[in-house]
């Protein structure tokens, strides 16, 4: 290689090749407005699946409604106590916390999913009292009213004791509604059952609980939970 | 909420910064590549006359190896001096370097201790070679590395060449992902002499024109980065400097923590002092790549990095307190989400994969231009995981310490 090709082709400390520079950031727009493209993909993913989830849910309230109405005159024996619902229900309820501490999610979008989901469990709630009042059963019910404007200390705390909760006591039947949620259904709940704005609050027979309540708290104010559990294991034995 | 948006956009500015700067010199390479020839092994014909200098301090346990594999550059013997001079060592160094004393490339000097720079000046004196360069005492040469870089000098207006240095028989985890980091810097500073923008001549076998140090008036002190001083010198006046990667140096890398903070904060105590010297030339586009982008970049790199990784700690410190409520309240820890559902994929955290993933190919570029290898150190996944946890903390104490003007330790 001689002297004179090396003239030509070392770099001047001096020069600058602005087309460098253009090149280089029309890249990185590039690469950046993918990663803005790809998130938005993902995040209207999240939001179609939780809607769909929703939609299945409503087409099983009015199917157990409709088919509850069908067996009017029937025995309760057919119709479960514990419907698919729970299950249904409280995964929807973890996605729907998850979406929510995401900054990415148009919170318009989040509302409404939220709307949707408060709505679905005042269903299923009214739903579960009517078979409760047919079949004469006695389900154990909470209603866990929470906020997420930073008027509430201890709320994240009560969501993890009715976490534990639910997975000592499956059968309980836990709901639980965001009390700022701009839902006319909600509010009427809420007068119905007389609950202040002290948060967190549960609703436990008819009765309101204000401050944070430890799962032996509520073991103390629902003496039949004991028993659940005690039925609980002795159905598991049976069905081995 | 305010606040929360204005952190955010100014997370995002940061991460866009960093993805530019990766992307820019990753053109600037791909250019060059297209535009040059790679530079052959020069002939015997063309050799310069070059001398070695190897500065020791306490330098015992390692002097010998270095000084062997200089003697061993397959570089005709009778174009080659080195010259080792002992800075007032307190150790067995001398003794150590008393059996070349009749070698007959080889020049033993004695001195008081005065810092590398008044090493290097020492041996400027007396130096009448073409070229001159230095060797740590703890840094070791390939064979042909020596002809590699003297290739370098037949362009006239070339006034230095700087080497590829690689991490020397790593042993620890930390060790490994220096390795790593090496290779990563070794694709830097290959990029940045195709911008004509390095500004460090570093200390492990830069080599210079005699005539052009000289004319600067040789070595100074430079905050105890001479290297880099060096290097912002040469480049305010316009003097051009190469790098050729496959010129492999080997350099022992701290063990420990410890060992690596003292040398990181110096580097970037050095680099900031010395920044702040040649001021005149950031954002100045008179000189080119460099002042224009090149060292405005590097320092709102540390600013940059120090705020994303307080942002990172604090998102940390955030999940474990949400985990310690948690086990307060229930009495275990709980099991992380296997559901898809759950991965992040906000802007944030897919551009943060991106940047690992750019990355983490600037590692295997820096591996294949030296070393020829297309595989990456085996210290590059911990690397990319754990570095930024590191990092910060020298950053931060470098930036207190410049601010404060307290000075750095060699050692």
């Amino acid at each position: 290689m001689s002297a004179e090709h090396l003239r030509s082709t070392a770099p001047s400390p001096r020069s600058i090749r602005w087309s460098t520079y253009v090149i280089a950031f029309v890249i990185t727009a590039a690469i950046f407005g993918t990663a803005f493209y790809v998130s938005n993909y993902f995040s209207a993913k999240r939001v179609a699946e939780i809607r769909a989830t929703q939609e299945n849910i409503s087409i099983d309230i009015l199917s157990l409604e409709t088919q509850f109405d069908l067996l009017a005159e029937h025995s309760c024996e057919d119709i479960a106590e514990n419907s698919v619902l729970s299950r249904e229900l409280r995964p929807l309820a973890a996605r729907l916390s998850y979406i929510e501490g995401q900054a990415s999610f148009n919170r318009d979008e989040l509302i409404q999913l939220k709307r949707y989901y408060s709505l679905l469990q005042i269903k299923d709630l009214l739903l579960m009292k009517r078979v409760a009042e047919k079949c004469s059963l006695e389900p154990i019910v909470i209603l866990y009213f929470y906020s997420n404007e930073g008027d509430c200390e201890d709320c994240e705390r009560q969501g993890y004791a009715l976490t534990a909760l639910y997975e000592k006591y499956p059968q309980v039947r836990i709901y639980s509604f965001d009390y700022h949620l701009d839902l006319a259904a909600l509010d009427t709940l809420i007068s119905i059952n007389k609950v202040a704005r002290d948060l967190p609050a549960l609703v436990i027979d008819d009765e309101v609980h204000y401050g944070y309540q430890a799962v032996e708290d509520i073991e103390k104010i629902i003496p039949g939970l004991e028993s659940m559990r005690v039925e609980t294991a002795t159905t598991t034995a049976q069905e081995d | 909420m305010l606040n929360i948006e204005i952190f955010s956009v100014l997370t995002h500015v940061l991460l866009f910064g960093s993805l530019y700067f990766e992307v820019f010199l990753l053109v600037s390479f791909l250019e060059r590549l297209i535009r040059t020839k790679e530079i052959e092994i020069a002939t015997a014909v063309q050799l310069p006359s070059i001398t070695i200098v190897v500065p020791c301090f306490n330098e015992e346990h390692t002097v010998a190896r270095t000084v062997d594999s200089l003697l061993a550059l397959i570089y005709p013997k009778e174009n080659l001096r080195v010259v080792i001079v002992d800075d007032g060592s307190t150790d067995a160094t001398y003794a150590a370097i008393r059996q070349y004393s009749n070698h007959p490339q080889v020049t033993l000097l004695q001195k008081e201790n005065g810092g590398k720079h008044s090493a290097l000046n020492l041996a400027l004196k007396q130096t009448r070679t073409d070229l001159i360069g230095c060797l740590d005492a703890d840094s070791e040469v390939s064979p042909h590395a020596l002809a590699r870089i003297a290739h370098g000098f037949r362009d006239p207006r070339v006034t230095s060449v700087t080497p590829g240095i690689h991490v020397k028989d790593p042993v620890t985890l930390l060790q490994h992902m220096q390795k790593a980091e090496y290779r990563m810097s070794v694709f830097i500073r290959s990029a940045l002499a195709g911008l004509g923008s390095i500004f460090i001549t570093p200390g492990p076998f830069s080599i210079f024109r005699t005539e052009v140090v000289r004319s600067l008036g040789g070595w100074r002190h430079g905050h105890s980065t001479e290297d880099l001083e060096m290097g912002l010198r040469m480049q305010d006046l316009g003097y051009l400097i190469l790098n050729d990667p496959r010129a492999s140096v080997y350099t022992i890398a701290p063990r420990t923590i410890r060992g690596l903070f003292r040398q990181r904060v110096r580097w970037t105590y050095g680099f900031l002092r010395n920044v702040l010297d040649y001021r005149h030339m950031i954002f100045n586009p008179k000189y080119g790549n460099l002042g224009l982008l090149i060292l405005p970049i590097s320092l709102f790199t540390i600013g940059g990095a120090l705020y994303l990784a307080g942002r990172m700690f604090w998102s940390i410190a955030m999940a474990v307190a949400d985990v310690l409520a948690r086990f307060a309240v229930t009495g275990w820890l709980g099991f992380p989400s296997l559901d898809p559902f759950f991965i992040n994929t906000s802007v944030l955290w897919i551009t943060v994969y991106l940047v690992v993933a750019v990355t983490f190919g600037i590692v295997c570029i820096g591996s294949f231009i030296s070393t020829g290898s297309r595989l990456p150190p085996r210290g590059t996944p911990l690397f990319l995981a754990l570095y930024s946890f590191i990092v910060p903390f020298w950053l931060g104490a470098a930036l207190v310490r410049a601010i404060m003007r307290t000075g750095v330790r060699w050692k």
